[in-house]
């Protein structure tokens, strides 16, 4: 168990901070001088992703090499749901975290990767919490709420984050009995004794990031607001007019998320934030020809 | 009311907050008459209210650079650097701490216990310049070289041979500058050099230490924030 101990405690100390996805060294050094705890290295920004309605993989290793090799802040990089062949060579790439990500086309529409198997940590995306200790059950040491990435729409996100935590709070509340337990375990299709653990500590046992739409400082302090552990910021901050200023205002805002003084200061004059697409613009899966709803991919 | 500080800019404060509640309660609020709170800081005037402050595991850099760019950084040089309070840093806060900071083990090639690149990015920490060591960033390397190591702190906890340490992309203490007030706690072996070792715990004066694991993750297991508060907090009461 002393593995996972190291995987979560990766995990523990990016709490309150802001992990934001960069594509290229610039960016990423751009990022760090901002303040953020980690960087995500993709090869296209999701809100690019959703635009090419192409397939979506793992990016070059070699351009995430790069990146790693431009900053001392941990570097992530994302494979397709189910890749686990994408996931070894991250691993032996070293990166610090892989995510298991909807943003990419799955590789795999049944099972997602045997995290377990792997000393790396992964992170992985839900919108409820039985979605959210499969995932931990397969082994990821940190979860993300998906909201839906490449809109700068946060309204999936705060939905998912909700979701969760009211979902902790009745549990806790309804002293179910054994059996009833057992039968929430069942749907939830996990151990008891993870459900339990939940239940015990009134939080997930591991770290948990918002993620998914986030534009603003503003929006990062209500999600840390809504009890998440940190943000991680995608398209908002480079398909605005002015991404180190912006990126400074959220990690700012991530740590004084409490202290609306603070939020008014940095929430000033940060230019032209991103257009992005409202979620009621994008249809559910069943009718894809306004795109899709990233959120929907993974179960 | 004596209050003991958590920073949290970043990182994992909350952690430490918990550790240290666990002490209070296990030892009954140490026998002391006004009770002991422990509180998150952010602020000057959270700060001030302090008598000791722990600098917890983080991103060196997220929290040096908060803290500069809101204008926090003086203050807190100046509380650290006030021999009155006792300061605990793990990990990102014995970075933040010390006086020099070099190299990081940013870039995987190589070997990061040796290699240092004087063009590397640790310029973006501007250190608190209160413990007299020379600090290397991620000098294990990147996450795949974290490891949990059992310790014995016996030398100077009492009867606590066998401590969970668990080092993530830790720095290590390269070089002592001031031995007169820097004694060294702890050290693991230096396994790319026969004779050399690595300092992980170190102590300045009679209210500093610093270690370069992170004991608020060791899970039901409080005894080294038990040491710190006896033995830094209380002793500089």
């Amino acid at each position: 168990m002393s593995d996972f101990k190291i995987k979560s405690g990766f995990a523990q100390m990016l709490k309150g901070g802001v992990i934001m996805d960069v594509v290229n060294a610039e960016q990423a050094k751009i990022a760090e001088q901002a303040g953020a705890c980690a960087v995500m290295a993709l090869e296209r920004i999701p809100a690019d992703m959703r635009k090419s309605g192409q397939v979506c993989r793992m990016s070059d290793p070699k351009m995430i090499k790069e990146i790693m090799e431009s900053v001392s802040i941990p570097v992530m990089a994302k494979v397709r749901i189910g890749h686990f062949v994408e996931a070894q060579i991250l691993e032996a790439l070293e990166v610090d975290c892989i995510d298991e990500s909807e943003v990419l086309t799955p590789a795999d529409w049944t099972h997602h990767i045997d995290k377990l198997q792997f000393k790396t940590l992964f992170v992985c995306g839900a919108k409820d919490l039985s979605e959210a200790l499969r995932r931990i059950n397969e082994g990821a040491a940190m979860i993300r709420t998906k909201g839906e990435a490449g809109t700068g729409d946060v309204s999936e996100a705060v939905k998912h984050i909700n979701t969760i935590c009211n979902q902790i709070k009745d549990l806790k509340a309804n002293n179910l009995s054994a059996d009833q337990l057992k039968a929430k375990a069942d749907e939830f299709r996990v151990p008891v004794e993870l459900l339990q653990k939940v239940i015990d500590d009134g939080r997930l046992p591991v770290v948990n990031f918002a993620a998914g739409g986030v534009a603003t400082p503003a929006d990062a302090a209500l999600l840390m607001q809504l009890g998440c552990d940190g943000v991680f910021v995608g398209s908002g901050i480079f398909k605005s007019s002015n991404p180190p200023k912006l990126a400074r205002a959220i990690v700012e805002a991530t740590t004084h998320y409490n202290d609306p003084a603070k939020l008014l200061e940095v929430s000033r004059d940060l230019g032209d934030l991103m257009g992005g697409v409202s979620i009621e613009s994008i249809n559910r899966a069943t009718d894809a020809s306004k795109g899709v709803r990233l959120s929907e991919i993974g179960w | 009311m004596t209050y003991i500080g958590v920073l949290a800019l970043q990182g994992a404060f909350i952690e430490h907050i918990e550790r240290l509640q666990e002490c209070i309660k296990e030892y009954d609020n140490y026998d002391l008459d006004e009770d002991i709170n422990i509180i998150s800081v952010r602020t000057p005037e959270e700060l001030e209210k302090c008598k000791a402050l722990i600098i917890p595991g983080g991103e060196s850099t997220s929290m040096s650079l908060i803290a500069q760019r809101t204008g926090f950084l003086p203050f807190l040089r100046d509380f650290v650097n006030d021999s009155s309070k006792a300061i605990w840093g793990t990990c990102a806060g014995l970075i933040f701490l010390s006086e020099t900071v070099q190299g990081d083990g940013g870039g995987s090639g190589g070997s990061p216990l040796t290699a240092f690149d004087p063009t590397s990015r640790s310029n973006l920490v501007e250190p608190l310049n209160l413990v007299k060591v020379r600090v290397k960033r991620n000098a294990f390397g990147r996450q795949a070289q974290s490891f949990t190591k059992i310790c014995d702190f016996s030398s100077f906890i009492p009867n606590c041979t066998d401590f969970p340490a668990t080092f993530i992309r830790a720095p290590v203490i390269e070089e002592i500058i001031d031995a007169d007030r820097v004694k060294t706690l702890y050290t693991l072996p230096n396994p790319s050099s026969a004779t050399g070792e690595l300092i992980v715990a170190a102590k300045q004066d009679d209210n500093v230490l610093v270690t370069a694991f992170h004991p608020e993750l060791a899970e039901n297991d409080i005894r080294f924030h038990d040491y710190f508060i006896r033995e830094y907090v209380l002793k500089n009461l």
